[in-house]
C-alpha cells in the first residue's frame, strides 16, 4: 500500500490490499454505540470532582449533543470519500481532498477508541504489534486499531495543521 | 463540518467559583497516538512543537499534564475542544 499527495490538494492511497480496503470501509461505521464503556470513553465527563455534578449535567445536556453532531459529521465526510474507492490493477485505490484530512483523523480516532473500549483492550495489549494471524474478533480489533493508527500517523505527518 | 462552539451555562455556579483560576488537565490514555496528541495541543493552544511535545510526554510518563490555567469559562471551552479531538481532559481547581 502506498500513500501519496497529489499537487497539494488531494491525498491518496493506492495498491490497497482487499482486506485493508474492507477495513477502511469500516472506519465510519460506529462500534458499540450501545455499550456504556464506549459511550463513556467517547464522551468523558469534564470533571472528576464529585462537587462538579452540576457541570457534568450541563455538559451532558448541552455539550454532548454538539460532540455527537461533530463526530457524525466527520464520519459522514469519510463515508462519502470512501464511496470513491475503486479497484485497480494491484489493489484498490482512493483519493480525497486534503481538506478532509481532519475529518479522517477524527473518524479514525473515534473508531480506534471505540474498538479499544468495546473489546476492553488494555495498554499492554495495545502496545503489542498487530497480530499476524487473526483468530477472533479481538485479534481483528487489534489489527484494525494498528492499521488505523498507521493511517493517522500518515495524515498527521503529511498535513501541516499548525 | 459541524463546529463545536458553545460552552455549558454557568448559572448554577457562583461568582467565586468563576473568579478563581482553573486548570485544564489532559489525562493519559493508551489509544491516542503521541503525534496526534502533539498535533492537537498545537492546534488548540497554539503551542510550539517543543512545548506541545513536552506536554505530550508529561501526559505519557506522568499520566497527566496541566496544559492551561485561567478563567473557568475559557477552561471549559478548552476541555470541550479537547473532547472534540477525543482527548481525555478535565477541569480542576488550581488549588486541588
Amino acid at each position: 500500500m502506498e500513500f501519496y499527495r497529489i499537487s497539494g490538494n488531494r491525498l491518496g492511497l493506492r495498491e490497497i490490499p482487499p482486506l485493508l480496503a474492507g477495513l477502511m470501509r469500516q472506519i465510519p461505521v460506529p462500534v458499540g454505540e450501545d455499550v456504556k464503556a464506549v459511550e463513556d470513553r467517547l464522551f468523558p465527563k469534564p470533571s472528576r470532582d464529585p462537587e462538579e455534578g452540576g457541570l457534568c449535567e450541563d455538559w451532558k445536556a448541552h455539550v454532548e449533543p454538539e460532540l455527537h453532531s461533530f463526530f457524525l459529521s466527520a464520519r459522514q465526510v469519510v463515508e462519502a470519500d470512501l464511496r470513491g474507492i475503486k479497484e485497480e490493477e494491484g489493489g484498490f485505490a482512493l483519493d480525497f481532498p486534503a481538506g478532509h484530512a481532519e475529518s479522517w483523523l477524527n473518524a479514525l480516532n473515534q473508531a480506534r477508541i471505540a474498538l479499544a473500549a468495546h473489546h476492553s483492550l488494555d495498554e499492554a495489549e495495545l502496545a503489542r504489534s498487530a497480530p499476524m494471524v487473526i483468530l477472533n474478533e479481538r485479534d481483528l480489533a487489534r489489527f484494525q486499531i494498528h492499521f488505523y493508527a498507521a493511517l493517522q500517523q500518515w495524515l498527521v505527518e503529511i498535513v501541516d495543521f499548525a | 463540518m459541524a463546529q463545536v462552539k458553545e460552552v455549558p451555562g454557568s448559572s448554577t455556579r457562583d461568582e467565586t467559583a468563576l473568579d478563581q483560576p482553573w486548570n485544564v488537565v489532559v489525562h493519559n490514555d493508551p489509544v491516542n497516538l503521541m503525534v496526534y496528541v502533539t498535533m492537537v495541543f498545537r492546534k488548540v493552544f497554539g503551542f510550539s512543537r517543543e512545548k506541545a511535545e513536552s506536554h505530550m510526554l508529561e501526559v505519557h510518563h506522568k499520566g497527566r499534564s496541566i496544559v492551561w490555567s485561567g478563567a473557568r469559562e475559557r477552561a471549559e471551552l478548552y476541555v470541550q475542544q479537547l473532547h472534540s479531538h477525543l482527548l481525555l481532559a478535565t477541569i480542576e481547581r488550581v488549588d486541588s
